[in-house]
């Protein structure tokens, strides 16, 4: 037996929390330069697009599309095999699983649109390039403000409670203390991020 | 050649004990039981499992044991059986260490012993407080495995009827029916070994199982098995009193250092330790629930004058009783909601075990032919009582005789059997088909479940702790009675699919007519002994007394030191009581005190 | 007191076969103190009559010990999977509601087929492989705090109630469920059961194994034996990594 369901659960595990953790990270900070004005975002973007063409397409798809894929089509999987009930066992742990998975179902949808439209038809089919403007603009939309805040939310807290639930699965923390450690940190970190988030979304308009 | 096929029904201690030996032997098991095995009721023992260890430096031996187990049985158990058990013990114990059993043990890591009732020496392994099931799962699991190997078919949900016999009278299957899709089915075997357990549910409320209705036993009975002693119930001392039933509360309480009491001018009075001073609190069960009845009863000093009574472990360290016995003291919080830790707890006697049942010799063989019985429902080993821990090491040592005689017994004697058509067979079947579709129509006024309640509550008035011939003569009348009114059950349910109340009618039936054994054979034994007390009466049928206390008459040994055999008159249904010589020659016969320390 | 006689509500989801259509019916019995579901099911068989005065046929359900041991009388009351008999009356808000869990296949009423829990016992081998029940030699000395771990863990009576609150188990999902894997832990740690470990770990590395836990953690909330199922679940997943890398590498 090879036990292939065994070694892809794990590499969802560690491909979420490592990769798309890091893919998170990288908006976060990215984005967080347009607290500095426009020009410290814009020349931030100009520095990425020094890096050769062929090797940025490279990184994209290793680090960015193939984890996002497997991750996501996976994960869809185990969100099926899921009957969340936490209107019946109302446990802190049983509200952050439905979540993780409600989360999941929204990332899906807001990374087919965020993607497509950004990535594929803005700077791909019409070769616009992302600038502090075009993303001012884009945000000016409340309805698209409001979107891409729940989009922000749930990644951030997508990724946060995988730190807890990553650290049960891989056996490195096993008592309910530990455990419990572990989860009020992430929560912690879940925290300062939305703010965080929240701060750079907003700085657009101040 | 084929392998021998065995049907055991039953999946309690017993049944796979005796399923495993056969799969040893090479047999092939077919295992019947009315729930998944693992849910038997063995799981309820609570306080342990005797066997002569001697870990503790008190130079116990098998001898002692022996004789503690003959002595608290008031000399009624046949003592060449009873050294065969004793002798096995200490290998069993080693055998279920090997199984996973997660025993108690000590710093050291070896097993750990405790003191049980009726017994001087610590020689009783436990496992917490929840021995038995452990012990059960222990021989679950090894089962389970057989399963997988191929040895054992399992027919989980299927509930044993009869068995059906070939034109000599030997037994040659069963005939058994689902409980779910309610088919009814013949089964074909060599052998076939009841391991069906106790009837507690006869006394309607008691500390077994609501599976445990003896359906089985009596079944047989009336197909021409006989029953011996089956007027020895155990009436445990301590228990919860409950609507539903009583619940148990393990012997391990007295033997980790609880106190039974109540008050009694305004003081505590430990009357078990005040009238039995050399055994105090661990006297016998029987010693100790006629105390507690007497008490409560006679004296009326019962908490708030009810029947109940203190039993005390407030006094002991709360890790220590967490460590011993936390799966009791979870059971008195969770059913009754105070903390044993804190309050004592109240407690009143309770029908517990069956000494008695199934006449059997010591390998295990009824009186028909191909037919063995094993564990509770057999009525080996016990005598007039049983002691505590007895009953699991009973239970387990029963199995691993009668499993390897069934295969012996199969090898030695199958091919001498006549032919068994189908026919015969299906004509078996048909009769058991036909009765229960005439079940299912019953359309009278009666509730079974009422019924039972009511037998139940009469059997505890007349044939519980204290019995009289007076009492016992107007028992009988009153079970025939309600024998009569089971002919006027109503069922609600008429449908043909999980009919659980058909199934109740049918072993309500079989439970009557073993009230009446047990009636009956408590009338003809005019004698107290073990768990069987009779109060005198003059000759104007009023209990005798004297200086305020009752006159019991005294244990008879010329008369009565025989094993009561009980079988089935077809034609008045009633029971017929005659008596059997049994083997009591290894230690003679001595009055039992347990005001006194034991002396050999 | 007689016209102020307390009485207890319960609304009961029943079902006549595996494939028919479940409906509720409504009972009203007598209270009494200490009185639990079992005891008041006990009561509707004495009497079969719903609120509205129909005769129905009695509810159908599975019990045996009335102990809390036995593991047989688990069904959902009040949204909750919890033993029936130790569910008491006073502690449940009413109307009560008793419904099957159907984590598993109803077969009538409340009355389920968990064959499934002891198909997965077999799949994770959760036995000892002796020799025989015969006499081999003294069994081997346990640590006493381990043989503490194992008694706590051997108290799983195979209940269901951590299968039936776990969003992962069910028909959608193949997933064993806590109990069965941590049985696996439970002969892992025996003396004797130990010599395979790898095997067990192995087969729970299957399909619907311990991968398929998706730490809701439901299930140590339910369990009505208080096994700590999360901390040895966490156990066996670092249990079993190592084996994943033991795989990987010595092979």
């Amino acid at each position: 037996m090879i036990n292939v369901s065994f070694y892809l659960r794990r590499l969802h595990s560690l491909c979420g929390l490592v990769l798309l953790g890091g893919v998170l990270i990288e908006h976060l900070l990215t984005n967080a330069s347009a607290m500095g004005g426009p020009e410290v975002f814009n020349n931030g973007l100009a520095m990425m697009e020094q890096i050769p063409q062929p090797i940025f397409l490279g990184i994209e798809i290793c680090l960015y599309a193939v984890p996002i894929l497997f991750h996501g089509i996976y994960g869809v999987y185990i969100a099926m095999q899921a009957k969340n009930n936490p209107s019946e066992y109302g446990y802190s742990r049983n509200w952050k699983f439905a979540l993780q998975r409600w989360t999941a179902w929204y990332l899906v949808a807001f990374l087919i649109w965020h993607v497509g439209y950004l990535r594929i038809y803005t700077k791909g089919i019409m070769g616009e390039h992302i600038s502090y403007a075009l993303v001012q603009s884009t945000l000016a939309n409340p309805v698209v403000f409001a979107l891409y805040a729940i989009g922000m939310f749930a990644a951030i807290f997508h990724f946060c409670n995988g730190i807890t639930t990553f650290c049960m699965t891989w056996g490195i923390t096993k008592g309910p203390r530990s455990q419990c450690v572990v989860d009020k940190g992430a929560m912690g970190l879940c925290v300062l991020m939305c703010l965080f988030t929240l701060a750079f979304m907003s700085s657009y308009f101040m | 050649m084929a392998k021998n096929k065995i049907i055991v029904v039953g999946g309690g201690l017993s049944g796979l004990m005796a399923t495993l030996k056969i799969c040893e032997a090479g047999g092939e098991v077919d295992l019947f039981s009315y729930c998944p095995v693992k849910r038997s009721h063995s799981l309820c023992a609570q306080g342990g499992i005797n066997a002569c260890m001697d870990t503790k430096g008190e130079h116990d031996s098998i001898y002692e044991h022996f004789d503690d187990t003959v002595y608290g049985g008031d000399f009624l158990a046949d003592q060449l059986a009873v050294k065969g058990m004793v002798e096995a013990a200490p290998k069993l114990i080693k055998m279920f260490d090997r199984m996973g059993v997660p025993f108690t043990r000590t710093p050291e890591g070896v097993l750990d012993l405790r003191n049980f009732g009726g017994q001087k020496n610590k020689r009783t392994c436990f496992a917490g407080s929840t021995t038995g099931q452990q012990l059960l799962y222990a021989l679950d699991e090894q089962v389970r495995r057989w399963e997988v190997k191929g040895g054992v078919t399992k027919y989980e949900f299927w509930e044993f009827v009869k068995i059906f016999k070939d034109k000599n009278g030997v037994c040659r299957g069963i005939i058994a029916q689902s409980m779910n899709s309610m088919e009814i089915k013949a089964f074909k075997a060599d052998v076939v070994i009841l391991a069906t357990g106790g009837p507690g549910q006869v006394f309607g409320r008691c500390t077994a199982s609501t599976i445990c209705n003896g359906s089985a036993v009596s079944a047989v009975y009336q197909q021409g098995a006989k029953i011996a002693n089956p007027e020895f119930i155990q009436i445990h001392p301590t228990a919860i009193p409950g609507s539903d039933k009583n619940r148990l509360m393990s012997e391990a309480c007295r033997g980790e250092g609880g106190r039974v009491w109540v008050y009694r001018d305004g003081k505590p009075w430990y009357f078990l330790e005040d009238m039995y001073p050399a055994y105090g609190n661990l006297v016998p069960r029987d010693v100790a629930s006629r105390a507690i009845f007497k008490v409560c009863v006679h004296m009326d000093l019962g908490i708030n004058h009810d029947r109940r009574v203190y039993l005390d472990l407030s006094h002991i360290p709360a890790d220590y009783l967490e460590r011993k016995l936390g799966g009791i003291i979870e059971i008195y919080t969770e059913f009754v909601g105070k903390d044993p830790r804190k309050v004592p707890m109240e407690i009143f006697p309770s029908v517990h075990y069956s000494m008695g049942g199934i006449y059997v010799d010591r390998k295990h063989f009824t009186n028909i032919p191909g037919l063995m019985a094993s564990g509770e429902c057999d009525h080996q080993y016990h005598g007039a009582n049983r002691l505590g821990a007895n009953s699991l090491l009973s239970a387990a040592y029963s199995g691993t005789v009668s499993g390897p005689e069934a295969v012996k017994w199969a090898k030695e004697n199958v091919s001498k059997l006549c032919e068994i058509t189908d026919a015969e067979i299906e004509a078996a079947r048909k009769e058991v088909q036909d009765e229960y579709d005439k079940i299912r129509q019953m359309n009278g006024p009666e509730n079974a479940h009422k019924l039972h309640q009511e037998m139940g509550e009469i059997m505890y008035e007349y044939v519980s702790i204290e019995r009289d011939n007076n009492g016992l003569d107007i028992c009988l009348g009153k079970l025939k009675e309600i024998l009569k009114r089971w002919e006027n059950i109503g069922v609600t349910d008429h449908g043909n699919w999980a009919n659980q109340e058909a199934m109740f009618v049918r072993q309500l039936r079989n439970m009557i007519i073993y009230a009446m054994a047990i009636t009956k054979s408590a009338r003809s034994r005019d004698e107290s002994r073990g768990a069987h007390a009779k109060i005198m009466l003059d000759e104007n049928g009023k209990r005798i007394e004297k200086d305020g206390e009752l006159q019991f008459y005294p244990r008879n040994d010329e008369k009565f030191m025989f094993t009561s055999v009980v079988s089935f008159d077809a034609a008045t249904e009633e029971p017929v009581v005659t008596y059997e010589e049994f083997e009591h020659s290894l230690i003679k016969a001595r009055p039992r005190n347990y005001a006194v320390a034991k002396k050999e | 007191m007689a016209e102020q006689k307390k009485t207890v509500k319960f609304i009961i989801e029943r079902q006549d076969s595996p494939t028919s259509k479940p409906y509720t019916q409504e009972f009203e019995i007598p209270y009494r103190p200490a009185l639990n579901v079992v005891a008041s099911l006990m009561e509707i068989q004495k009497n079969p009559v719903t609120t509205d005065g129909k005769k129905v046929a009695p509810v159908v359900w599975e019990c045996n010990c009335l102990e809390k041991v036995c593991g047989a009388c688990m069904m959902v009351i009040n949204g909750r999977a919890r033993q029936a008999c130790c569910a008491l009356i006073d502690e449940l808000e009413q109307p009560i509601r008793l419904q099957p869990a159907r984590t598993f296949p109803v077969i009538r009423d409340l009355l389920i087929d968990r064959s499934v829990m002891f198909e997965s016992l077999k799949r994770v081998q959760a036995w000892v492989e002796v020799d025989g029940s015969w006499e081999v030699k003294d069994a081997p000395i346990q640590n006493p705090y381990t043989a503490t771990t194992a008694y706590e863990i051997s108290h799983c009576m195979t209940c269901g109630c951590c299968l039936e609150a776990c969003p992962n188990v069910g028909p959608q999902s193949d997933f064993i469920g806590a109990s069965p894997s941590v049985q696996a832990y439970l002969f892992n740690l025996h003396p004797l059961g130990k010599f395979d470990k790898e095997k067990r770990l192995e087969a729970l590395m299957g399909k619907g194994g311990i991968t398929s836990c998706g730490n809701s953690q439901n299930c140590v909330e339910v369990c009505p034996k208080n096994i700590k199922l999360t901390t040895y679940l966490a156990q066996l997943n670092r249990d079993v990594n190592k084996h994943a890398l033991k795989n990987i590498f010595n092979k």
